[in-house]
């Protein structure tokens, strides 16, 4: 019973963000009209309709993936594609037992560690990089090599030097997310208007302080943007470091499900993936968007 | 004008030479004189207002006097002491305004009040604000405090930006074309409340414009810049007598005759600028039409 209301309330939550835009824009466009209680009703039946169009496709999917295996696909592919319910079934025992749960904290575990470690180091590195130009010119080229080596061909690297356990996992996570970080956050740097510089620099401004009430805030937004990317990209690399060794993670219950033979489990650990992917986005986006208010504004303030 | 023994700001000889980046055309890179034997001095609480075609050191003539960067000849003076770099005795206020735009307007005024202040003493947070509100009102931005950059128009930005120079009290206020991306309308009230600040606080102003009765109407005296390299053309004092009641200056033929003098002056300059190609030169010392002008700017 309780798979339905997880997916349902992780569905609203991941609706929640948008929806609340789009009426108020809407209401805004609308506002010059008179309220009669014709276009009032009219403005309520666009409400629901849109209310229903944006989480459509979602639900045509959902249908499809219910209906499809019983009425649609033969019956030996319905063993390695099961209808919608059995998977939810499957995710509620997996919930019920605990085991879902357990996986989930130890892919956040490595995630939120090796994402925190990368943020972290990237953020400082791009500074003193973007700073220093010298620097920048030196470690440029490197740079650019490493960025363009896809985290995951280097995995067997990593399992090779640091083995198969926890250590492995977070450095390749931290890997994936560092690089993102570190390129918004020199650009970030980068971009900050010269005309503030000069005028902070026309006060006297030291240039620790000029970088502390300039430059790092001016660079906060850009900085977001990388931390964002960053964090979609730590958990697919997690994801698939966990499927190539490891006892506990999504990763692995997805990859240990099906080498058992477990495909409704499969599936739900495949959802999981998905919702945590989401959740994760939206969390990112929502922090993304506090601290740049004032920047987004002004793009919404034009439009 | 009386002039005090010791001027407020005095320039004497004051040169500045820029080194132009190396381009395709001129490998070697050249040298531009921006500005050459510059000798001015203003009284404390004069009003003076600065003209001069594009690219006659205009800017690095405020740049100067910010000590933003340091003169090649002859020294600039403050109060009889030579200009070193940056301070908060001096002010600057920028055509594009410059204000932080995640800060909101107090907190844009507050921002020259962040750290020790001219005396060594720090404000709490609540004097900053205070004080913020207190040149808010003062530019008649009272009630706008928690409004971002982005909320306010051109004209308010504007405002924001003299309260911030003025918040913390500086002696000097220095002004780059402050109106220039203003309308009319909203330029002349703007050099009217000026003009109100200047008399109610008696700060030190100089002012650089290209508008020539903009320069007649708030300037005490409107100096003159010759044509790549700034020289110092004239000094056209304006005598326009009491200009706080309702009268329209503009049209009085005091005003008038200054106003053609001054664009008299400016005239020739403008065309010997035009002529050469001349334009503004950027903030780090470049001058695009300066280089590649020997071929392609001839040719085309």
């Amino acid at each position: 019973m309780s798979a339905p209301t997880l997916t349902t309330d992780t569905h609203s939550t991941a609706q929640a963000p948008a929806t609340p835009t789009t009426a108020g824009d809407a209401a805004r466009r609308r506002r010059p009209a008179p309220a009669t209680g014709l276009s009032l009703l009219k403005q309520g039946a666009q409400n629901g309709g849109r209310a229903l169009w944006r989480p459509g496709a979602i639900l045509l999917f959902l249908l499809l993936w219910e209906l499809g295996p019983l009425y649609l696909a033969p019956s030996s592919t319905r063993v390695f594609l099961p209808p919608l319910h059995d998977v939810l079934g499957a995710l509620g025992a997996l919930i019920a037992k605990g085991q879902l749960q357990n996986h989930l904290v130890a892919s956040l575990t490595r995630s939120a560690s090796g994402f925190g470690i990368a943020v972290v180091s990237a953020v400082v590195l791009g500074l003193l990089v973007a700073w220093y130009g010298a620097l920048d010119r030196f470690l440029n080229p490197l740079l650019e090599v490493f960025r363009n080596t896809a985290a995951l061909a280097l995995l067997p690297v990593f399992t090779l030097l640091l083995g198969i356990g926890e250590t492995s996992k977070i450095s390749i996570v931290a890997y994936a997310a560092f690089f993102p970080v570190l390129l918004n956050t020199i650009a970030g740097v980068r971009t900050v208007d010269p005309l503030l510089i000069r005028a902070a620099r026309s006060l006297g401004l030291s240039n620790f302080t000029l970088f502390q009430k300039v430059i790092l805030p001016s660079a906060v937004p850009t900085i977001f943007t990388g931390i964002r990317m960053a964090g979609t990209s730590s958990i697919l690399v997690l994801i698939a470091a966990e499927m190539v060794g490891a006892k506990a993670g999504l990763g692995y219950l997805i990859v240990n499900s099906q080498s058992s033979f477990l495909i409704p489990e499969m599936y739900a650990g495949i959802l999981t993936v998905s919702l945590l992917g989401l959740a994760v986005n939206y969390l990112l986006v929502g922090v993304e968007r506090h601290f740049s208010r004032w920047r987004t504004a002004v793009g919404s303030g034009n439009g | 004008m009386t002039h005090s023994p010791i001027p407020k700001i005095s320039l004497q000889s004051v040169g500045k030479t820029f080194t132009v980046r190396p381009t395709k055309d001129a490998p070697a890179g050249s040298t531009l004189t921006a500005l050459d034997g510059i000798n001015l001095d203003v009284a404390a609480g004069e009003f003076l207002t600065l003209v001069g075609p594009s690219g006659s050191g205009k800017t690095t003539l405020l740049d100067l006097l910010a000590g933003l960067t340091r003169p090649d000849t002859g020294k600039v003076l403050l109060d009889g002491k030579e200009v070193t770099g940056p301070g908060k005795d001096r002010a600057v206020v920028f055509q594009q305004y410059a204000l932080f735009p995640w800060r909101t307007a107090a907190a844009n005024v507050s921002f020259g009040l962040e750290g020790p202040g001219q005396d060594g003493k720090r404000l709490s947070r609540r004097e900053r604000a205070e004080k913020a509100r207190t040149y808010l009102d003062l530019v008649g931005l009272a009630g706008f405090e928690d409004r971002y950059p982005h909320e306010l128009s051109g004209g308010m930005k504007q405002r924001v930006a003299i309260a911030r120079s003025l918040a913390y009290e500086p002696e000097v206020l220095l002004m780059d074309e402050p109106f220039a991306a203003l309308d009319a309308q909203t330029r002349e009230q703007l050099q009217e409340e000026l003009l109100r600040i200047w008399r109610t606080t008696g700060k030190t102003i100089i002012f650089i414009t290209h508008g020539i009765d903009e320069a007649v109407y708030l300037g005490q005296r409107v100096a003159v810049l010759s044509s790549r390299p700034g020289r110092l053309k004239e000094i056209v004092p304006v005598n326009l007598g009491d200009r706080t009641g309702d009268i329209d200056i503009r049209s009085d033929a005091a005003f008038v005759e200054h106003r053609h003098q001054v664009w008299a002056l400016l005239h020739d300059e403008v065309l010997k600028a035009q002529q050469a190609g001349h334009a503004k030169i950027l903030p780090d010392g470049t001058a695009p039409d300066e280089a590649p002008q020997p071929t392609s700017g001839k040719a085309a």
